[in-house]
């Protein structure tokens, strides 16, 4: 199986200053991704002012997904805190895209640990903002030394675990099907590649797919919702 | 002979047959202990099975939906033997360490370790198995709380693979990176 290629690939490098970058095909995959959104977004920015009263057609569809983006954040994360659906709607958005672009054969930007891990932070920096914010600085600090100051590093290293797991969960599945795919197509044999894949397919970016999405984002709702109860 | 007899002679012997040999021989071992993880799965998929089956007896009129859940259930319990696979095949069709620079007995080590690592699988297995089981019996009772029921379920099983997706980076480290053979 020498033809077998599931790797991030480094595709051209890019000078800056005394240090070398090199752009890789998750960075790639990523703008494309990016621009299919983008895309998206002004498509529906546009047709906002056709829009009308009585909702029809493509109308009914963009209102259809907001509002489950609201009513999927205000009932994980309370009435009160609605107004995180845009930012996760986007961020459930961009992850279920790149899950499912091994359907068009790109290499999903989500089996690089360089995304999942930057995905993961940001919840965890907003975890430590909004805990911050919603209980103040001393109750923030006294919540690590609860229920007992033994328990500090114990605490920590819990607060240290959660974007760790959180990145990779979803890593470890979407690579776990790319590698598996990857194998498929690599196979000598041609006759498997006909119908076959497509069931893997159907499996692997669209079952495990779209459901590390939901994990993904609704675990980090919990995350920053739980924080900003204290 | 001693015990420290013995293993000298057998780490002798190891040091001296062909690297690549060494190699094969214990991805071989490797992949076999990797797919031994299918006891979690199965065993969990298992008990969801018959918690369903049970559930459809007491109430055939919520079945459809605790089938649906058994399935759903049981088809994110499975995440643990597919990582096992996933270790298992690329030992035997792609072995990355057959090419690596280094020592021969540390990375045929590396094989049988990443091969260990996966048993850790069993764990998540059972346990999202049993999740999987509950929650199609409690959709059996009050199927009108079906969508509330999933979400709780699939939030425990995504928690309860976390030992599993680190046994899983461990697996993958021992096999594709250069730590050990630098």
């Amino acid at each position: 199986m020498e033809n077998l290629d599931f790797y991030n690939h480094n595709i051209f490098p890019i000078q800056i200053g005394d240090n070398q970058f090199w752009i890789t095909t998750t960075i790639v995959n990523t703008w494309i991704i990016m621009g299919v959104l983008f895309v998206f977004a002004i498509i529906v920015r546009l047709s906002l002012k056709k829009f009308e009263d009585i909702p029809k057609g493509f109308q009914n569809v963009i209102e259809a997904i907001v509002d489950i983006f609201y009513s999927f954040t205000s009932s994980t994360m309370g009435e009160k805190n609605k107004g995180f659906a845009p930012f996760y709607g986007s961020m459930f958005l961009f992850i279920l895209l790149a899950n499912l672009s091994g359907l068009v054969g790109l290499r999903p930007p989500t089996a690089d640990i360089a995304t999942t891990l930057s995905l993961a932070l940001m919840t965890f920096f907003m975890v430590q903002g909004y805990g911050i914010k919603s209980n103040g600085i001393g109750k923030y600090i006294k919540g690590f030394f609860e229920p007992i100051p033994f328990l500090f590093p114990l605490n920590v290293i819990g607060e240290l675990a959660n974007p760790v797991s959180l990145s990779f969960r979803l890593f470890g599945n979407i690579l776990g099907g790319t590698i598996i795919m990857a194998l498929w197509y690599s196979m000598p044999w041609i006759a498997l590649k006909i119908g076959l894949p497509a069931v893997l397919h159907a499996y692997f970016d669209v079952f495990a797919g779209v459901l590390q999405t939901f994990i993904f984002v609704m675990l980090s709702m919990t995350f920053v919702s739980s924080a900003m109860e204290g | 002979m001693d015990v420290m007899g013995i293993l000298d002679l057998l780490i002798g012997w190891m040091e001296k047959v062909d690297k690549r040999a060494l190699i094969l021989g214990f991805s071989a071992i490797g992949a076999g202990i990797a797919m031994i993880a299918g006891i979690g799965p199965g065993v969990g998929q298992g008990f969801a099975a018959g918690k369903a089956a049970e559930s459809v007896g007491k109430n055939p009129k919520g079945g459809r939906q605790a089938t649906l859940v058994m399935l759903l259930g049981a088809a994110v319990a499975e995440t643990s033997g597919i990582f096992s696979l996933v270790i298992a095949i690329i030992m035997l069709f792609a072995n990355p360490l057959v090419t690596k620079e280094g020592v021969g007995i540390v990375l045929a080590a590396s094989a049988l370790g990443a091969g260990i690592s996966m048993l850790a699988g069993i764990g998540p297995g059972i346990g999202q198995g049993y999740a999987a089981g509950k929650s199609a019996e409690a959709v059996g009772k009050r199927p009108g709380l079906q969508s509330v029921i999933v979400r709780t379920m699939l939030l425990g099983q995504a928690v309860a693979q976390t030992t599993g997706i680190y046994a899983l980076v461990i697996a993958l480290l021992l096999l594709f990176s250069q730590i050990l053979t630098k």
